[in-house]
């Protein structure tokens, strides 16, 4: 290192002996952070008694887990012929259920979003909507829509609309918020209306962004279909639930198998997409 | 100047550099040329003739497609086995500074000590005092150390670029690769970076390569200068001798010659 020393220049010790005071400072100001850590720590121990935090017990669980994957293999091949319509029909509703939360939700994030909305009381009564719509489960929904419209596909698809139209709009209005700002003041710089701007600044920036988030939550409402035909909203959740209520373990392992096949299929099929939009 | 004896060494020999991007744009064709140590040359040229995939080709961030480049005598091109200790004497400077925003000044001149240190170390975010002493005293030489703690996207393009600097010397490089970094500021600003950069040479002792494309600044700083036109070397010389003609050839060559040189544009 004798040659790449850096030629000492005045001052120069005293700038690295201040600097190092201050990191000292800097260090015995931790107290704070301490407290923050100890009452974070706190709060996780209170949450995993209330959960009944049992490593033990979690261990033990472990083979009994394995019990069950074990009684599905090997997966009763001839099964799938009576469950593919309804898997068919999953993915109907995984796919109605995004384009009515698309359409739930773009308005109502543009209404959330900070750079479009500029009325405190409609952003916030926008978003008290969204938490409402996310914060019951579309499990609760299909319930509610199974007794409304009766059983079948078309309450599944409703609740999945109604849920993920509360999560896609405040992702929107998040990706709209997050958007870079310079082209938002050009467009207004040449005269662009609030629509305007809207058209060709706010949303062109933020597509490829909703276009993520939606194949990500078509993904999501696959699986989440899977779960709806327990209350009788369609798709291939019954079949799940009746072998699992008949014991018929092997039927189950098919039906898993599926929907595993379907989640993969989607999954490849939108890092393609993605990779087409950018 | 401390006219020693270093001075005549040659640090830097490009030996027929050429390079073909995947989309078949040549970048650079056939491009030579020696830097001796210590030196502070200025790289000319207008945008698209090649000298940001020259730099890149040096530090390898762009592989070659043909040519050599030696180091000190060792050749630095083709084996992938030492790249990293080949980068690490390798400072570069880039025109939109490449400051990771979110981190602490401080922070980010020590990451120019981070091809020293191992990645598991790296993994607690921690540097040794030797390494903390290296990156304040870059820090006091651009005169950036009062703002060491501050988050690195508080400061203004100017400081950003000292602060840069500071990265690039905390690596104790042999050469420092500065590519268009000027180009997004004030003159005034400007030209307080181009006398960081080029005492980086002279008090130091490192190899400056400057990308530039303003001839203003390049008479101003540069002795030697390397006019670079549509990814060849047009003019190799001194930069009192940067005439009107010399410019235009740099600037604006013939259409025809270009394509008499089989131009892929």
């Amino acid at each position: 290192m004798a040659d790449q020393t850096l030629k000492m220049v005045p001052g120069i010790s005293a700038a690295v002996e201040r600097v190092f005071a201050e990191m000292a400072e800097r260090k015995r100001w931790r107290l704070p952070h301490m407290l923050m850590a100890a009452v974070i720590i706190g709060f996780l121990a209170w949450a995993a008694d209330g959960v009944n935090l049992k490593p033990s017990e979690f261990a033990a669980a472990i083979p009994v887990i394995g019990e069950y994957f074990y009684r599905m293999w090997p997966p009763k091949w001839g099964f799938s012929e009576t469950i593919w319509q309804p898997a068919i029909e999953t993915i109907y509703i995984a796919l109605w259920g995004n384009v009515i939360a698309t359409v739930i939700g773009l308005p109502l994030g543009m209404l959330a979003a900070g750079n479009i909305t500029r009325s405190v009381v409609i952003r916030n009564g926008a978003k008290a909507i969204l938490n409402l719509l996310r914060s019951i489960s579309e499990l609760i929904w299909a319930i509610f829509f199974v007794s409304a419209v009766g059983l079948g596909p078309f309450p599944g698809a409703l609740a999945l609309g109604i849920n993920f139209g509360g999560i896609l709009g405040r992702l929107y209005a998040e990706a709209m918020e997050n958007v870079d700002g310079g082209p938002i003041e050009a467009m207004r710089a040449t005269g662009a209306n609030r629509i305007q701007v809207i058209l060709f600044a706010i949303l062109p920036q933020a597509l490829p962004q909703f276009v993520t988030f939606n194949l990500y939550w078509f993904e999501v409402g696959v699986r989440s279909a899977t779960v709806l035909g327990m209350v009788g909203a369609g798709g291939i959740g019954f079949e799940l639930v009746t072998t699992i209520r008949l014991f018929e373990w092997r039927e189950t392992g098919i039906v898993l198998l599926i929907i595993l096949g379907m989640v993969t299929v989607i999954d490849s099929a939108s890092t393609w997409i993605r990779s087409r939009i950018y | 100047m401390d006219g020693s004896m270093t001075e005549t060494k040659t640090a830097l020999s490009i030996k027929g550099l050429s390079k073909t991007y995947n989309g078949g744009i040549t970048a650079l064709r056939d491009v030579s040329m020696d830097v001796a140590a210590g030196e502070f040359l200025v790289i000319l040229g207008p945008s698209g003739a090649g000298k940001s995939t020259l730099m890149r080709c040096i530090n390898r961030l762009v592989e070659p497609t043909a040519g050599h480049v030696f180091h000190d005598g060792r050749e630095i091109t083709g084996s992938k086995a030492n790249l990293r200790l080949i980068r690490r004497d390798f400072g570069m400077v880039f025109q939109q500074f490449n400051l990771v925003k979110r981190l602490s000044v401080l922070t980010n001149v020590l990451t120019g000590r981070l091809a020293y240190r191992s990645a598991w170390r790296s993994l607690f975010y921690s540097f040794s005092q030797e390494d903390k002493r290296i990156a304040i005293e870059c820090l006091a030489r651009v005169n950036m150390d009062h703002k060491a703690f501050q988050r690195a996207d508080t400061l203004s393009g100017g400081e950003q670029q000292r602060v840069a600097i500071a990265r690039a010397l905390a690596q104790k490089p042999k050469v420092i690769l500065a590519d268009e970094p000027v180009a997004s500021l004030d003159p005034k600003i400007a030209r307080q970076v181009l006398v960081y950069l080029k005492e980086a040479a002279s008090d130091l002792g490192i190899t400056v390569l400057c990308n530039l494309h303003q001839v203003e600044y390049t008479r101003e700083f540069a002795q030697r200068v390397v006019g670079m036109s549509r990814g060849t070397v047009v003019y190799d010389g001194p930069a009192a001798n940067l005439g009107d003609e010399i410019l235009h050839t740099i600037y604006y060559r013939d259409p025809d010659a270009q394509k008499a040189n089989g131009d892929a544009e």
